[in-house]
Protein backbone atom coordinates (compact mmCIF):
# COMPACT_ATOMS: atom_id res chain seq x y z
CA UNK A 1 0.00 0.00 0.00
CA UNK A 2 2.92 2.45 0.70
CA UNK A 3 4.63 1.45 -2.48
CA UNK A 4 1.80 2.45 -4.19
CA UNK A 5 1.21 5.72 -2.31
CA UNK A 6 4.92 6.38 -3.13
CA UNK A 7 4.38 6.02 -6.59
CA UNK A 8 1.32 8.28 -6.80
CA UNK A 9 2.78 10.96 -4.51
CA UNK A 10 6.23 10.90 -6.47
CA UNK A 11 7.08 14.42 -7.99
CA UNK A 12 8.71 12.42 -10.91
CA UNK A 13 5.85 10.41 -11.41
CA UNK A 14 3.71 13.74 -11.29
CA UNK A 15 5.28 15.65 -13.10
CA UNK A 16 5.76 13.04 -16.12
CA UNK A 17 2.90 10.99 -15.66
CA UNK A 18 0.03 12.00 -13.92
CA UNK A 19 0.25 15.48 -15.35
CA UNK A 20 0.49 14.35 -19.26
CA UNK A 21 -2.20 12.11 -18.39
CA UNK A 22 -5.04 14.13 -17.65
CA UNK A 23 -4.03 16.66 -19.79
CA UNK A 24 -4.12 13.77 -22.86
CA UNK A 25 -7.41 12.77 -21.37
CA UNK A 26 -8.79 16.18 -21.88
CA UNK A 27 -7.21 16.77 -25.20
CA UNK A 28 -8.86 13.73 -26.38
CA UNK A 29 -11.97 14.46 -25.08
CA UNK A 30 -12.41 17.47 -26.85
CA UNK A 31 -10.16 16.67 -29.85
CA UNK A 32 -12.79 13.68 -30.36
CA UNK A 33 -15.99 15.11 -29.65
CA UNK A 34 -14.66 18.10 -32.28
CA UNK A 35 -13.99 15.80 -34.76
CA UNK A 36 -17.14 14.08 -33.81
CA UNK A 37 -18.79 17.42 -34.53
CA UNK A 38 -16.69 17.99 -37.76
CA UNK A 39 -18.59 15.12 -39.32
CA UNK A 40 -21.33 16.78 -38.31
CA UNK A 41 -20.64 20.25 -40.47
CA UNK A 42 -19.46 18.87 -43.34
CA UNK A 43 -22.94 16.90 -43.47
CA UNK A 44 -24.32 20.33 -42.64
CA UNK A 45 -22.29 22.52 -45.09
CA UNK A 46 -22.57 19.14 -47.95
CA UNK A 47 -26.64 19.71 -47.30
CA UNK A 48 -26.49 23.74 -47.62
CA UNK A 49 -24.69 23.89 -50.95
CA UNK A 50 -26.72 21.62 -52.21
CA UNK A 51 -30.33 23.15 -51.50
CA UNK A 52 -30.81 20.56 -48.60
CA UNK A 53 -31.20 21.17 -44.76
CA UNK A 54 -28.76 17.84 -43.37
CA UNK A 55 -29.59 16.09 -39.93
CA UNK A 56 -32.36 17.40 -38.30
CA UNK A 57 -34.37 14.85 -36.32
CA UNK A 58 -31.95 13.46 -33.88
CA UNK A 59 -32.15 16.77 -31.74
CA UNK A 60 -32.60 20.26 -32.26
CA UNK A 61 -30.99 20.61 -35.87
CA UNK A 62 -29.86 17.06 -35.82
CA UNK A 63 -27.28 18.30 -33.01
CA UNK A 64 -27.10 14.85 -31.59
CA UNK A 65 -26.88 12.75 -34.50
CA UNK A 66 -22.86 12.40 -33.88
CA UNK A 67 -23.65 10.75 -30.50
CA UNK A 68 -26.39 8.10 -33.24
CA UNK A 69 -23.72 8.00 -35.58
CA UNK A 70 -21.52 6.79 -33.06
CA UNK A 71 -23.90 4.30 -31.48
CA UNK A 72 -24.57 2.89 -34.67
CA UNK A 73 -20.29 2.37 -35.60
CA UNK A 74 -20.25 0.57 -32.14
CA UNK A 75 -22.60 -1.99 -32.88
CA UNK A 76 -22.18 -3.00 -36.58
CA UNK A 77 -20.71 -5.81 -36.91
CA UNK A 78 -16.73 -6.00 -37.16
CA UNK A 79 -16.19 -8.12 -40.70
CA UNK A 80 -12.53 -9.28 -41.47
CA UNK A 81 -11.99 -10.59 -44.56
CA UNK A 82 -11.09 -14.58 -44.64
CA UNK A 83 -8.28 -14.23 -47.10
CA UNK A 84 -6.90 -10.96 -45.79
CA UNK A 85 -3.93 -10.80 -43.17
CA UNK A 86 -5.77 -10.41 -39.77
CA UNK A 87 -3.39 -9.25 -38.05
CA UNK A 88 -2.11 -6.62 -40.48
CA UNK A 89 -6.13 -5.43 -41.04
CA UNK A 90 -6.26 -4.56 -37.20
CA UNK A 91 -3.24 -2.57 -36.81
CA UNK A 92 -3.43 -0.77 -39.98
CA UNK A 93 -6.50 1.56 -38.62
CA UNK A 94 -4.71 2.28 -35.43
CA UNK A 95 -1.53 2.99 -37.11
CA UNK A 96 -3.71 5.95 -38.70
CA UNK A 97 -5.57 6.99 -35.93
CA UNK A 98 -2.31 6.72 -33.62
CA UNK A 99 0.09 8.94 -35.85
CA UNK A 100 -2.83 11.49 -36.03
CA UNK A 101 -3.01 12.17 -32.84
CA UNK A 102 0.17 12.28 -31.81
CA UNK A 103 0.51 15.35 -33.93
CA UNK A 104 -2.24 17.05 -31.91
CA UNK A 105 0.80 17.46 -28.73
CA UNK A 106 2.74 20.22 -30.44
CA UNK A 107 -0.08 22.06 -31.84
CA UNK A 108 -0.27 25.69 -29.84
CA UNK A 109 -3.90 25.81 -29.02
CA UNK A 110 -3.59 29.02 -27.62
CA UNK A 111 -1.08 30.70 -25.28
CA UNK A 112 0.45 29.70 -21.80
CA UNK A 113 -1.80 26.17 -20.70
CA UNK A 114 -2.42 25.58 -23.79
CA UNK A 115 0.38 25.35 -25.62
CA UNK A 116 0.71 21.31 -23.92
CA UNK A 117 4.46 21.25 -25.53
CA UNK A 118 6.89 23.18 -27.31
CA UNK A 119 9.79 21.09 -28.40
CA UNK A 120 12.10 22.97 -31.14
CA UNK A 121 11.70 20.42 -33.77
CA UNK A 122 8.30 20.79 -34.28
CA UNK A 123 7.09 21.50 -37.34
CA UNK A 124 9.48 18.67 -38.58
CA UNK A 125 8.14 16.36 -35.84
CA UNK A 126 4.44 17.06 -37.79
CA UNK A 127 5.49 16.17 -40.86
CA UNK A 128 7.30 13.31 -40.10
CA UNK A 129 5.19 11.81 -37.87
CA UNK A 130 2.13 12.65 -40.22
CA UNK A 131 3.79 10.68 -43.30
CA UNK A 132 3.80 7.70 -40.91
CA UNK A 133 0.02 7.51 -41.35
CA UNK A 134 0.00 6.77 -45.00
CA UNK A 135 1.93 3.61 -43.83
CA UNK A 136 -1.97 2.47 -41.99
CA UNK A 137 -3.66 3.33 -45.53
CA UNK A 138 -1.27 1.37 -47.12
CA UNK A 139 -1.25 -1.54 -45.16
CA UNK A 140 -4.92 -1.44 -44.59
CA UNK A 141 -5.51 -1.28 -48.47
CA UNK A 142 -2.45 -4.74 -48.28
CA UNK A 143 -4.20 -6.79 -45.83
CA UNK A 144 -8.01 -6.09 -47.39
CA UNK A 145 -6.44 -8.86 -49.97
CA UNK A 146 -9.12 -7.62 -52.38
CA UNK A 147 -8.18 -5.38 -55.67
CA UNK A 148 -9.95 -2.23 -54.84
CA UNK A 149 -8.71 -1.22 -51.39
CA UNK A 150 -5.12 -2.47 -52.97
CA UNK A 151 -5.58 0.23 -55.63
CA UNK A 152 -7.08 3.04 -53.24
CA UNK A 153 -3.61 1.98 -51.41
CA UNK A 154 -1.42 2.32 -54.25
CA UNK A 155 -2.65 5.38 -55.24
CA UNK A 156 -2.85 7.34 -51.85
CA UNK A 157 1.02 6.12 -51.07
CA UNK A 158 2.18 7.89 -54.68
CA UNK A 159 -0.49 10.86 -54.03
CA UNK A 160 0.56 11.32 -50.41
CA UNK A 161 4.03 11.12 -51.39
CA UNK A 162 4.52 13.40 -54.25
CA UNK A 163 2.10 16.27 -52.52
CA UNK A 164 4.33 15.88 -49.01
CA UNK A 165 7.12 17.25 -50.91
CA UNK A 166 5.55 19.97 -51.66
CA UNK A 167 3.99 20.64 -48.48
CA UNK A 168 7.30 20.72 -46.74
CA UNK A 169 9.01 23.02 -49.33
CA UNK A 170 6.11 25.55 -49.01
CA UNK A 171 7.04 25.77 -45.20
CA UNK A 172 10.53 26.23 -46.08
CA UNK A 173 9.52 30.25 -46.92
CA UNK A 174 7.73 31.22 -43.60
CA UNK A 175 9.99 29.82 -41.92
CA UNK A 176 13.19 31.73 -43.26
CA UNK A 177 11.74 34.24 -41.51
CA UNK A 178 10.62 32.62 -38.39
CA UNK A 179 14.12 31.12 -38.09
CA UNK A 180 13.12 28.07 -35.78
CA UNK A 181 11.28 24.81 -36.35
CA UNK A 182 9.26 24.94 -33.29
CA UNK A 183 5.51 26.20 -33.41
CA UNK A 184 5.09 28.48 -30.86
CA UNK A 185 8.73 30.59 -31.62
CA UNK A 186 6.45 30.90 -35.45
CA UNK A 187 3.42 32.11 -33.64
CA UNK A 188 5.50 34.22 -31.21
CA UNK A 189 7.45 35.58 -34.23
CA UNK A 190 4.26 36.93 -36.26
CA UNK A 191 2.85 38.01 -33.00
CA UNK A 192 5.82 40.32 -31.87
CA UNK A 193 6.19 41.54 -35.33
CA UNK A 194 2.26 42.53 -35.96
CA UNK A 195 2.44 40.61 -38.95
CA UNK A 196 0.87 37.08 -40.84
CA UNK A 197 3.00 35.62 -42.92
CA UNK A 198 0.73 34.94 -45.19
CA UNK A 199 0.97 38.59 -46.68
CA UNK A 200 4.84 37.88 -47.11
CA UNK A 201 3.90 34.45 -48.39
CA UNK A 202 0.81 34.25 -50.38
CA UNK A 203 2.38 31.53 -52.57
CA UNK A 204 3.62 29.00 -50.37
CA UNK A 205 0.13 29.54 -48.61
CA UNK A 206 -1.63 28.60 -51.67
CA UNK A 207 0.59 25.71 -52.09
CA UNK A 208 0.49 24.70 -48.65
CA UNK A 209 -3.24 24.41 -49.37
CA UNK A 210 -3.34 22.51 -51.89
CA UNK A 211 -1.40 20.00 -50.85
CA UNK A 212 -3.13 19.92 -47.30
CA UNK A 213 -6.41 19.03 -49.35
CA UNK A 214 -4.30 16.36 -50.78
CA UNK A 215 -2.63 15.15 -47.94
CA UNK A 216 -6.02 14.40 -46.37
CA UNK A 217 -7.89 12.71 -49.14
CA UNK A 218 -10.05 15.33 -49.75
CA UNK A 219 -11.90 15.92 -52.88
CA UNK A 220 -10.74 17.13 -55.34
CA UNK A 221 -8.27 14.87 -54.56
CA UNK A 222 -10.12 11.98 -52.81
CA UNK A 223 -8.06 8.98 -55.86
CA UNK A 224 -7.42 6.55 -52.85
CA UNK A 225 -11.28 6.83 -51.37
CA UNK A 226 -12.91 7.41 -54.80
CA UNK A 227 -16.30 6.52 -54.66
CA UNK A 228 -17.18 6.81 -57.82
CA UNK A 229 -14.16 4.01 -59.24
CA UNK A 230 -12.76 2.44 -56.22
CA UNK A 231 -15.88 1.25 -54.13
CA UNK A 232 -14.60 3.03 -50.98
CA UNK A 233 -11.04 3.11 -51.84
CA UNK A 234 -8.49 1.41 -49.23
CA UNK A 235 -11.12 1.12 -46.35
CA UNK A 236 -13.83 -1.03 -48.76
CA UNK A 237 -13.38 -4.16 -46.18
CA UNK A 238 -13.55 -2.51 -43.37
CA UNK A 239 -16.68 -2.24 -41.14
CA UNK A 240 -18.01 -0.93 -38.16
CA UNK A 241 -15.17 0.37 -35.24
CA UNK A 242 -12.18 -0.33 -37.12
CA UNK A 243 -14.12 2.00 -40.88
CA UNK A 244 -14.37 4.52 -38.07
CA UNK A 245 -10.85 4.70 -36.86
CA UNK A 246 -10.18 5.43 -40.60
CA UNK A 247 -12.56 8.18 -40.50
CA UNK A 248 -11.58 9.91 -37.15
CA UNK A 249 -7.91 10.00 -38.79
CA UNK A 250 -8.97 11.55 -42.15
CA UNK A 251 -11.01 14.09 -39.78
CA UNK A 252 -8.38 14.75 -37.24
CA UNK A 253 -5.89 14.89 -40.60
CA UNK A 254 -8.18 18.27 -41.14
CA UNK A 255 -7.65 19.75 -38.36
CA UNK A 256 -4.32 19.27 -38.30
CA UNK A 257 -3.63 20.65 -41.23
CA UNK A 258 -5.70 23.56 -40.90
CA UNK A 259 -4.01 23.92 -37.33
CA UNK A 260 -0.59 23.82 -39.03
CA UNK A 261 -1.80 26.45 -41.90
CA UNK A 262 -2.87 28.68 -39.31
CA UNK A 263 0.06 28.41 -37.20
CA UNK A 264 2.88 29.22 -39.83
CA UNK A 265 0.65 32.00 -42.15
CA UNK A 266 -2.24 33.38 -40.30
CA UNK A 267 -0.63 34.18 -36.68
CA UNK A 268 -1.52 31.30 -34.87
CA UNK A 269 -3.39 32.14 -31.44
CA UNK A 270 -2.23 35.83 -31.54
CA UNK A 271 -4.62 38.40 -32.90
CA UNK A 272 -4.58 42.63 -33.37
CA UNK A 273 -4.73 44.52 -30.25
CA UNK A 274 -5.32 41.40 -28.67
CA UNK A 275 -1.88 41.66 -26.27
CA UNK A 276 -3.02 44.34 -24.11
CA UNK A 277 -5.40 42.32 -22.24
CA UNK A 278 -2.45 39.52 -21.09
CA UNK A 279 -0.94 41.89 -18.27
CA UNK A 280 -4.13 42.27 -16.52
CA UNK A 281 -6.53 39.54 -17.37
CA UNK A 282 -3.95 36.38 -18.09
CA UNK A 283 -7.08 33.86 -17.70
CA UNK A 284 -8.96 35.80 -20.47
CA UNK A 285 -6.58 36.23 -22.66
CA UNK A 286 -5.55 32.19 -22.60
CA UNK A 287 -9.50 31.75 -23.70
CA UNK A 288 -9.49 34.25 -25.92
CA UNK A 289 -6.04 33.25 -27.49
CA UNK A 290 -7.70 29.70 -27.78
CA UNK A 291 -10.97 31.33 -28.98
CA UNK A 292 -8.94 33.03 -31.96
CA UNK A 293 -7.25 30.14 -32.55
CA UNK A 294 -10.11 27.95 -33.16
CA UNK A 295 -11.96 30.38 -35.15
CA UNK A 296 -9.10 30.50 -37.54
CA UNK A 297 -8.94 26.59 -38.07
CA UNK A 298 -12.56 26.66 -38.51
CA UNK A 299 -12.54 29.05 -40.92
CA UNK A 300 -9.70 27.07 -43.02
CA UNK A 301 -11.74 23.43 -42.26
CA UNK A 302 -14.74 24.84 -44.25
CA UNK A 303 -12.82 26.08 -46.69
CA UNK A 304 -11.81 22.48 -47.03
CA UNK A 305 -15.40 21.38 -46.73
CA UNK A 306 -16.45 23.99 -49.65
CA UNK A 307 -13.16 23.07 -51.89
CA UNK A 308 -14.94 19.54 -51.41
CA UNK A 309 -18.49 19.92 -52.50
CA UNK A 310 -17.13 22.39 -55.13
CA UNK A 311 -14.97 20.50 -57.91
CA UNK A 312 -14.99 17.62 -58.86
CA UNK A 313 -12.03 15.11 -58.56
CA UNK A 314 -8.82 15.03 -60.65
CA UNK A 315 -8.36 12.56 -63.09
CA UNK A 316 -5.06 10.38 -61.73
CA UNK A 317 -2.59 11.56 -64.08
CA UNK A 318 -3.50 15.42 -63.47
CA UNK A 319 -3.09 14.94 -59.72
CA UNK A 320 0.29 13.82 -60.22
CA UNK A 321 0.87 16.56 -62.72
CA UNK A 322 -0.38 18.91 -60.86
CA UNK A 323 1.87 17.99 -57.88
CA UNK A 324 5.16 17.23 -60.03
CA UNK A 325 4.76 20.23 -62.57
CA UNK A 326 2.94 23.00 -61.09
CA UNK A 327 3.26 22.16 -56.76
CA UNK A 328 6.64 21.22 -56.55
CA UNK A 329 8.35 23.85 -58.61
CA UNK A 330 6.10 26.66 -57.31
CA UNK A 331 7.09 25.91 -53.62
CA UNK A 332 10.74 25.71 -55.13
CA UNK A 333 10.60 29.09 -56.71
CA UNK A 334 9.32 30.51 -53.36
CA UNK A 335 12.14 29.27 -51.56
CA UNK A 336 14.51 30.73 -54.52
CA UNK A 337 12.84 34.23 -55.01
CA UNK A 338 11.94 34.79 -51.11
CA UNK A 339 15.42 34.16 -50.64
CA UNK A 340 16.25 36.53 -52.94
CA UNK A 341 14.21 39.15 -51.65
CA UNK A 342 15.21 38.80 -47.95
CA UNK A 343 18.64 39.13 -48.99
CA UNK A 344 18.15 41.70 -50.80
CA UNK A 345 15.98 43.39 -48.04
CA UNK A 346 18.84 43.12 -45.68
CA UNK A 347 21.84 43.24 -47.19
CA UNK A 348 21.45 46.14 -49.33
CA UNK A 349 18.20 48.01 -47.85
CA UNK A 350 18.95 47.65 -44.60
CA UNK A 351 15.26 46.97 -43.58
CA UNK A 352 15.71 43.57 -41.14
CA UNK A 353 17.62 42.78 -38.10
CA UNK A 354 18.15 39.71 -36.57
CA UNK A 355 16.86 39.42 -32.95
CA UNK A 356 17.88 37.26 -30.21
CA UNK A 357 15.02 35.56 -27.64
CA UNK A 358 13.04 33.32 -25.48
CA UNK A 359 13.28 31.15 -28.64
CA UNK A 360 16.49 31.88 -30.33
CA UNK A 361 17.14 33.93 -32.94
CA UNK A 362 14.73 35.45 -35.61
CA UNK A 363 14.72 37.83 -38.15
CA UNK A 364 12.63 40.88 -37.60
CA UNK A 365 11.34 43.72 -39.70
CA UNK A 366 11.03 46.78 -37.71
CA UNK A 367 9.43 50.21 -39.26
CA UNK A 368 6.14 50.24 -41.57
CA UNK A 369 8.76 50.97 -44.76
CA UNK A 370 10.46 47.46 -44.21
CA UNK A 371 6.69 45.58 -44.09
CA UNK A 372 5.59 47.58 -47.27
CA UNK A 373 9.06 46.26 -48.77
CA UNK A 374 8.30 42.59 -47.82
CA UNK A 375 4.63 43.03 -48.67
CA UNK A 376 4.57 44.52 -51.81
CA UNK A 377 7.54 42.14 -53.10
CA UNK A 378 5.40 39.43 -51.98
CA UNK A 379 2.35 40.38 -53.60
CA UNK A 380 3.67 42.11 -56.92
CA UNK A 381 7.38 40.05 -57.74
CA UNK A 382 6.98 36.99 -56.23
CA UNK A 383 3.20 35.89 -57.53
CA UNK A 384 4.20 37.14 -61.13
CA UNK A 385 7.58 35.65 -60.95
CA UNK A 386 6.34 32.10 -59.66
CA UNK A 387 3.58 32.03 -62.36
CA UNK A 388 6.32 32.97 -64.98
CA UNK A 389 8.04 30.15 -64.54
CA UNK A 390 5.03 27.86 -63.83
CA UNK A 391 4.06 28.80 -67.07
CA UNK A 392 7.09 28.00 -68.54
CA UNK A 393 7.75 24.58 -67.37
CA UNK A 394 3.93 23.70 -68.09
CA UNK A 395 3.81 25.97 -71.78
CA UNK A 396 3.34 22.34 -73.25
CA UNK A 397 1.24 20.42 -70.79
CA UNK A 398 -2.22 19.91 -70.88
CA UNK A 399 -4.30 22.37 -69.45
CA UNK A 400 -6.57 21.24 -66.66
CA UNK A 401 -9.58 22.76 -67.73
CA UNK A 402 -11.60 20.36 -69.71
CA UNK A 403 -12.89 22.83 -71.92
CA UNK A 404 -10.06 23.65 -72.63
CA UNK A 405 -8.33 20.52 -73.62
CA UNK A 406 -11.18 19.77 -76.16
CA UNK A 407 -10.10 22.37 -78.05
CA UNK A 408 -6.42 21.63 -78.28
CA UNK A 409 -5.45 21.15 -81.87
CA UNK A 410 -4.18 17.93 -82.73
CA UNK A 411 -0.87 17.44 -85.42
CA UNK A 412 -2.20 16.49 -88.39
CA UNK A 413 -1.56 12.95 -88.94
CA UNK A 414 0.12 12.19 -92.18
CA UNK A 415 -1.91 9.05 -94.05
CA UNK A 416 -0.70 5.65 -93.83
CA UNK A 417 0.20 5.82 -97.55
CA UNK A 418 2.90 8.46 -97.19
CA UNK A 419 4.47 6.35 -94.12
CA UNK A 420 4.16 2.64 -95.16
CA UNK A 421 4.18 3.21 -99.13
CA UNK A 422 0.82 1.81 -101.10
CA UNK A 423 0.45 -1.66 -99.23
CA UNK B 1 2.68 14.86 -78.85
CA UNK B 2 0.05 18.23 -78.50
CA UNK B 3 0.00 21.49 -80.48
CA UNK B 4 0.43 24.31 -78.11
CA UNK B 5 -2.66 26.20 -77.51
CA UNK B 6 -2.44 30.09 -77.58
CA UNK B 7 -4.11 32.15 -75.27
CA UNK B 8 -5.11 35.06 -75.48
CA UNK B 9 -4.40 37.91 -72.64
CA UNK B 10 -7.65 37.68 -71.15
CA UNK B 11 -7.89 33.77 -71.17
CA UNK B 12 -4.28 33.84 -69.57
CA UNK B 13 -5.03 36.40 -66.89
CA UNK B 14 -8.27 33.97 -66.00
CA UNK B 15 -6.08 31.75 -65.95
CA UNK B 16 -3.31 32.92 -63.58
CA UNK B 17 -6.28 34.28 -60.78
CA UNK B 18 -8.09 31.03 -61.05
CA UNK B 19 -10.99 32.75 -61.96
CA UNK B 20 -12.49 29.19 -62.87
CA UNK B 21 -12.15 28.13 -59.67
CA UNK B 22 -13.62 31.06 -57.94
CA UNK B 23 -16.79 31.25 -60.18
CA UNK B 24 -17.45 27.79 -59.05
CA UNK B 25 -17.14 28.58 -55.48
CA UNK B 26 -18.90 31.17 -55.51
CA UNK B 27 -22.01 29.63 -56.59
CA UNK B 28 -21.33 26.73 -54.35
CA UNK B 29 -21.60 29.89 -51.40
CA UNK B 30 -24.02 31.53 -52.97
CA UNK B 31 -26.61 28.36 -52.75
CA UNK B 32 -25.82 27.84 -49.41
CA UNK B 33 -28.87 30.87 -48.22
CA UNK B 34 -31.51 29.29 -46.63
CA UNK B 35 -33.91 30.62 -48.83
CA UNK B 36 -32.58 28.36 -51.59
CA UNK B 37 -33.73 25.21 -49.72
CA UNK B 38 -35.89 22.84 -51.20
CA UNK B 39 -36.51 20.57 -48.19
CA UNK B 40 -39.21 19.55 -46.73
CA UNK B 41 -39.81 18.79 -42.83
CA UNK B 42 -42.10 16.06 -44.22
CA UNK B 43 -43.82 15.04 -41.18
CA UNK B 44 -43.85 18.10 -39.62
CA UNK B 45 -44.73 19.66 -42.51
CA UNK B 46 -47.12 19.13 -45.12
CA UNK B 47 -45.92 19.68 -48.76
CA UNK B 48 -48.07 21.66 -51.12
CA UNK B 49 -49.86 19.22 -53.32
CA UNK B 50 -51.48 20.34 -56.49
CA UNK B 51 -55.20 20.65 -56.38
CA UNK B 52 -55.45 18.15 -59.20
CA UNK B 53 -53.76 15.74 -57.43
CA UNK B 54 -55.65 12.31 -56.98
CA UNK B 55 -54.97 10.04 -53.76
CA UNK B 56 -57.40 8.25 -51.40
CA UNK B 57 -60.58 7.73 -52.28
CA UNK B 58 -63.50 8.91 -50.02
CA UNK B 59 -67.19 8.51 -50.05
CA UNK B 60 -69.22 11.91 -49.75
CA UNK B 61 -72.08 12.17 -47.33
CA UNK B 62 -74.98 15.10 -47.85
CA UNK B 63 -73.78 17.42 -45.68
CA UNK B 64 -77.49 18.23 -44.59
CA UNK B 65 -78.98 15.07 -43.63
CA UNK B 66 -75.91 13.16 -42.90
CA UNK B 67 -76.82 10.14 -45.21
CA UNK B 68 -74.42 8.65 -48.44
CA UNK B 69 -74.22 10.25 -51.68
CA UNK B 70 -74.17 7.01 -52.95
CA UNK B 71 -77.22 5.69 -55.01
CA UNK B 72 -75.78 2.15 -55.54
CA UNK B 73 -75.44 2.67 -59.51
CA UNK B 74 -72.68 0.47 -59.59
CA UNK B 75 -71.39 3.25 -62.54
CA UNK B 76 -67.93 3.80 -60.57
CA UNK B 77 -67.52 -0.06 -60.70
CA UNK B 78 -68.26 -0.90 -64.16
CA UNK B 79 -65.81 2.20 -65.07
CA UNK B 80 -63.45 1.06 -63.01
CA UNK B 81 -60.44 -0.67 -65.16
CA UNK B 82 -59.33 -2.93 -62.41
CA UNK B 83 -62.25 -4.12 -61.07
CA UNK B 84 -61.13 -3.21 -57.69
CA UNK B 85 -64.73 -1.81 -56.48
CA UNK B 86 -67.24 -3.90 -55.26
CA UNK B 87 -71.41 -2.22 -55.39
CA UNK B 88 -73.80 -4.35 -52.65
CA UNK B 89 -76.93 -2.98 -53.05
CA UNK B 90 -80.28 -3.63 -51.50
CA UNK B 91 -83.64 -2.64 -52.32
CA UNK B 92 -85.78 -1.25 -49.30
CA UNK B 93 -89.12 0.62 -48.41
CA UNK B 94 -89.07 3.99 -47.74
CA UNK B 95 -91.59 6.96 -46.89
CA UNK B 96 -91.28 9.42 -49.23
CA UNK B 97 -92.30 12.61 -47.51
CA UNK B 98 -93.57 14.03 -50.47
CA UNK B 99 -96.39 11.86 -51.20
CA UNK B 100 -96.80 10.49 -48.19
CA UNK B 101 -96.89 7.00 -49.66
CA UNK B 102 -94.01 3.72 -49.13
CA UNK B 103 -91.74 3.34 -51.95
CA UNK B 104 -89.24 0.95 -52.70
CA UNK B 105 -85.35 2.29 -53.71
CA UNK B 106 -81.91 0.79 -54.36
CA UNK B 107 -80.01 1.89 -51.29
CA UNK B 108 -76.10 1.41 -51.02
CA UNK B 109 -75.47 -1.89 -48.86
CA UNK B 110 -71.94 -2.43 -48.99
CA UNK B 111 -69.00 -0.45 -50.26
CA UNK B 112 -65.54 -2.42 -50.81
CA UNK B 113 -62.40 -0.77 -52.62
CA UNK B 114 -59.25 -2.07 -52.88
CA UNK B 115 -56.62 0.19 -52.43
CA UNK B 116 -53.55 -2.04 -52.87
CA UNK B 117 -54.77 -2.28 -56.67
CA UNK B 118 -56.12 1.40 -57.22
CA UNK B 119 -54.19 3.30 -59.52
CA UNK B 120 -55.76 6.31 -58.98
CA UNK B 121 -57.29 7.12 -62.74
CA UNK B 122 -60.36 8.75 -61.18
CA UNK B 123 -62.33 7.45 -63.61
CA UNK B 124 -65.18 6.55 -60.80
CA UNK B 125 -64.88 10.22 -59.48
CA UNK B 126 -65.57 11.01 -63.28
CA UNK B 127 -68.17 8.76 -63.83
CA UNK B 128 -69.84 8.81 -60.52
CA UNK B 129 -73.44 10.70 -61.34
CA UNK B 130 -74.08 12.19 -57.22
CA UNK B 131 -70.14 13.33 -56.76
CA UNK B 132 -70.31 10.51 -54.12
CA UNK B 133 -66.93 8.93 -54.56
CA UNK B 134 -63.98 11.17 -54.63
CA UNK B 135 -60.08 10.92 -54.93
CA UNK B 136 -58.58 13.26 -52.33
CA UNK B 137 -55.69 15.10 -51.73
CA UNK B 138 -54.74 12.33 -49.07
CA UNK B 139 -51.81 10.63 -49.61
CA UNK B 140 -50.61 8.40 -46.99
CA UNK B 141 -51.82 5.34 -47.72
CA UNK B 142 -49.38 3.11 -46.19
CA UNK B 143 -50.73 0.32 -43.79
CA UNK B 144 -49.15 -2.32 -41.59
CA UNK B 145 -51.50 -5.31 -42.77
CA UNK B 146 -52.53 -6.33 -45.96
CA UNK B 147 -56.15 -7.07 -46.05
CA UNK B 148 -56.63 -3.31 -44.71
CA UNK B 149 -55.66 -2.09 -48.11
CA UNK B 150 -59.71 -2.92 -48.94
CA UNK B 151 -61.26 0.28 -47.95
CA UNK B 152 -64.81 -0.33 -46.61
CA UNK B 153 -67.56 1.87 -46.74
CA UNK B 154 -66.71 3.47 -43.16
CA UNK B 155 -63.27 3.77 -43.91
CA UNK B 156 -64.12 5.56 -47.49
CA UNK B 157 -66.36 7.49 -45.29
CA UNK B 158 -64.15 8.67 -42.40
CA UNK B 159 -61.04 8.19 -43.84
CA UNK B 160 -58.33 5.64 -42.05
CA UNK B 161 -55.97 6.35 -39.09
CA UNK B 162 -52.82 8.02 -39.70
CA UNK B 163 -50.35 8.30 -37.09
CA UNK B 164 -50.07 11.64 -35.93
CA UNK B 165 -46.88 13.32 -35.60
CA UNK B 166 -46.92 15.48 -32.40
CA UNK B 167 -43.17 17.16 -33.26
Amino acid sequence: MEFVERIISNPVMMEYVWKPLVVILILLFIVLTLVAYLVYAERKVSAFIQARLGPMRVGPYGLLQPLADLIKLILKEDIIPAQGDRGIFKFAPILSVVCALVVLAVIPFGWGVATITDINIGLLFILSVSSVGILGIILGGWASNSKYPLLGALRSSAQMVSYEVAMALALVGPLMFAKSLSMTAIVEAQRTDHIWYLLYQPVAFLVFLVAGVAETNRTPFDLPEAEAELVAGFHTEYSGFRWSLYFLAEYTNMLISSAIAVTVFLGGWSFPFLDRLRPEHPGLFTLLSIFVFAVKVFVLIYMFMWFRWTFPRYRYDQLMDLGWKWMIPAALANILITGAIIMIGQETLGLTKVVGGEYGERLVVPGLAGKAYFIGMAWLVLVPMTWFILAMINRRSYDFNLRAQRQIRLPERPATEDVFGKV
Amino acid sequence: MVAHRRRNWKQAISRFLLLDLLKGMIVTFKWQAPSKCYTVQYPKVRPRIGERFRGAPRLNRDPETGESLCIACNLCAVACPENLITVTEEVREYLDEASGKVKKKRFLADYLYDTSRCMFCGYCQDVCPTYAIELTQEFELAIYRRRAFAWTWEMLENGIDQPVYTR
